[in-house]
């Protein structure tokens, strides 16, 4: 090997052994920022309206940009179970300026905004003002009212709205016939497990995102265990009036020939009674940190 | 026409020569890039993303190629001397410039066909069975190509008169008012005396309105283009272009060349 070839190899390898500092200087700086603090939560500008001047003509493509930073800030803090959400609603309120004809900016941006947390940033009014303003813009697409409809009764809890929008996305030439089903049922009798079961198996069947399909599916398995809760409760109340004494374990149930066996939750786990002689998820159950989780939501 | 074809030709081979076409494997790369990644980082928008990056990455290429060697051109020709040695055969200056740019324009054309069938085939990537409304992605590459015609059309004219360095300036001022043609007319929200707002009015009207152009917002998401928007958008190009070339041609051949 020449003298030139020699000097070539010792400069690569510099190069390389300089490449490979500059990186763990990174990591080192990232790490002390980590320990700082220093949130980078930051949007710098905030108007939809200067992001799209600043554009030019290539505003669709900002849009979808924009729109991938939504997923991206809702899916880091969701995993790193940060649950202050708080450029939410600028980062869809500059995406939908910006491509107003985005109707997946609209449908899965008031999912995130209305979903209670950890799942979400527990805004639902800005779920309901982006799904209007999304239907100001696209007032053909029936789904949006679907949306409203879903955000009205599971997260607002007004039942009235909810009917009202599922009545008048049920106008729409194209839109599923449940949908004015719907707006009748949730008139009449306001929130029912069934109601809700078929509510979110409509959002589990129609989702394509995995994360969305996740939690629909979550969902489906909670109101089927408190379908089959009421069932056993029932049955436990049969009992009682049978045997003129209270159950306190579900074996008492089937020995007396009203449960064939001890019914399993979705999960697989056995429901039990409580202390009230109510029918209970068991503890090991996944499905009990759901609850609870729900529960959370509920209470005021 | 045959010397404006001859000089057409020639600038056509100089550009692929100077490897212009290179560019068509960044866009390879990012259109490959785009339609394996969009779908792991984002939601719904696929097809979407694929169209706007794609017809964005033509538009800014083609731009850039416009603008840039639109304005050596004519510079390029002088600071060679080639431009005398081809002056001094029976060549009027128009037909020079007019060959120039027909050259350039179909070095655009062969371009931005190459990265729309490019494109096209990223869409099916992504999205397949393709649907009749996907062929409008043509139509998008079509409009952007008369944009781009038209840039070149400009920077022609500024390259008649002044440096390379202002010619660029001028035809980049001039495509990002163009770009806010429209806006002029529409400007809301501001108090503006009657004047002003007349002048704007007026202003509106006279630069470029590269608006005209622009159908990617409709084409990403798998809508349609009227014909009669196509049709009126050819006209626009070819009669602004016509007026620049011609304005162009003007100064060039008083142009004192010694």
């Amino acid at each position: 090997m020449n003298r030139r070839a020699l000097g070539e190899l010792a400069l690569g390898i510099v190069l390389a052994l300089g490449l490979a500092g500059v990186w763990k200087l990174q990591q080192k700086i990232d790490g002390q920022q980590r320990a700082m603090h220093l949130d980078r939560d930051d949007l710098a500008l905030r108007s939809g309206n200067v992001v799209k001047g600043l554009s030019l003509e290539y505003v669709p493509l900002m849009g979808a940009i924009y729109w991938t930073r939504v997923v991206q800030y809702f899916g880091a803090k969701h995993r790193m179970h940060d649950q202050n959400l708080e450029l939410l609603w600028p980062l869809l309120d500059i995406t939908t300026t910006l491509d107003p004809h985005l109707l997946v900016a609209y449908r899965f941006g008031a999912i995130f905004l209305s979903d209670a947390p950890p799942r979400g940033a527990g805004q639902p009014d800005l779920a309901v003002r982006l799904l209007e303003r999304g239907l100001k813009v696209n007032p053909d697409y029936w789904r949006f009212y679907q949306d409203l409809g879903d955000i009205y009764y599971f997260d607002k809890k007004d039942y009235a709205k909810a009917s009202e929008a599922f009545r008048k996305g049920s106008s729409y030439p194209g839109a599923p016939i449940w949908m004015k089903v719907m707006a009748a049922k949730i008139a009449e009798e306001g929130e029912s497990l069934e109601t809700s079961y078929f509510l979110w198996k409509q959002v589990y069947d129609t989702a394509t995102d995995p994360e969305i399909k996740k939690n629909a599916d979550t969902h489906l398995k909670l109101v089927s265990a408190q379908m089959a809760m009421r069932e056993i409760d029932r049955l436990a109340a049969e009992y009682e009036v049978r045997t003129g004494r209270h159950a306190s374990h579900l074996s008492e149930l089937v020995q007396a020939g009203l449960l064939k066996r001890i019914p399993l939750d979705p999960e697989g786990y056995p429901y039990v009674l409580g202390q009230d002689r109510k029918a209970e998820l068991s503890v090991d159950s996944p499905l009990m940190e759901q609850q609870q989780l729900l529960d959370k939501k509920m209470a005021p | 026409m045959k010397n404006v074809l001859t000089v057409a030709a020639n600038t056509f081979r100089e550009a692929v020569r100077d490897r212009v076409l290179y560019n068509l494997v960044v866009f390879a790369l990012l259109m490959i890039a785009a339609a394996i990644f969009v779908g792991q980082i984002s939601i719904g928008i696929e097809q979407s993303i694929i169209v706007s990056l794609g017809l964005t990455a033509i538009s800014v290429i083609g731009l850039f190629i416009a603008v840039f060697i639109g304005v050596g051109l004519v510079s390029k020709e002088m600071d060679k001397r080639t431009l005398y040695a081809l002056l001094a055969k029976p060549v009027e200056r128009w037909q020079f410039l007019l060959g120039k740019f027909f050259g350039l324009v179909l070095t655009l054309a062969v371009n931005t066909a190459a990265m729309g069938i490019g494109l096209f085939l990223a869409l099916w990537v992504v999205k397949h069975p393709l649907e009749k409304a996907d062929l409008y992605v043509f139509v998008a590459v079509y409009l952007i190509l008369l944009k781009l015609a038209l840039i070149v059309a400009l920077a022609l004219l500024f390259s008649c008169f002044t440096t390379q360095f202002l010619a660029i300036l001028f035809t980049a001022m001039l495509y990002v008012a163009g770009v806010f043609a429209t806006g002029l007319r529409t400007m809301q929200g501001v108090n503006l005396a009657p004047s002003t707002t007349a002048m704007l009015h007026g202003i509106s009207y006279v630069l470029p309105n590269f608006e005209n152009f622009n159908v990617m917002a409709a084409v990403a998401h798998g809508g349609g283009v009227p014909g009669s928007m196509v049709f009126y958008a050819t006209v626009y190009a070819v009669a602004y272009g016509a007026i620049v070339l011609a304005t162009a041609a003007m100064v060039f051949s008083r142009r004192d060349l010694k």
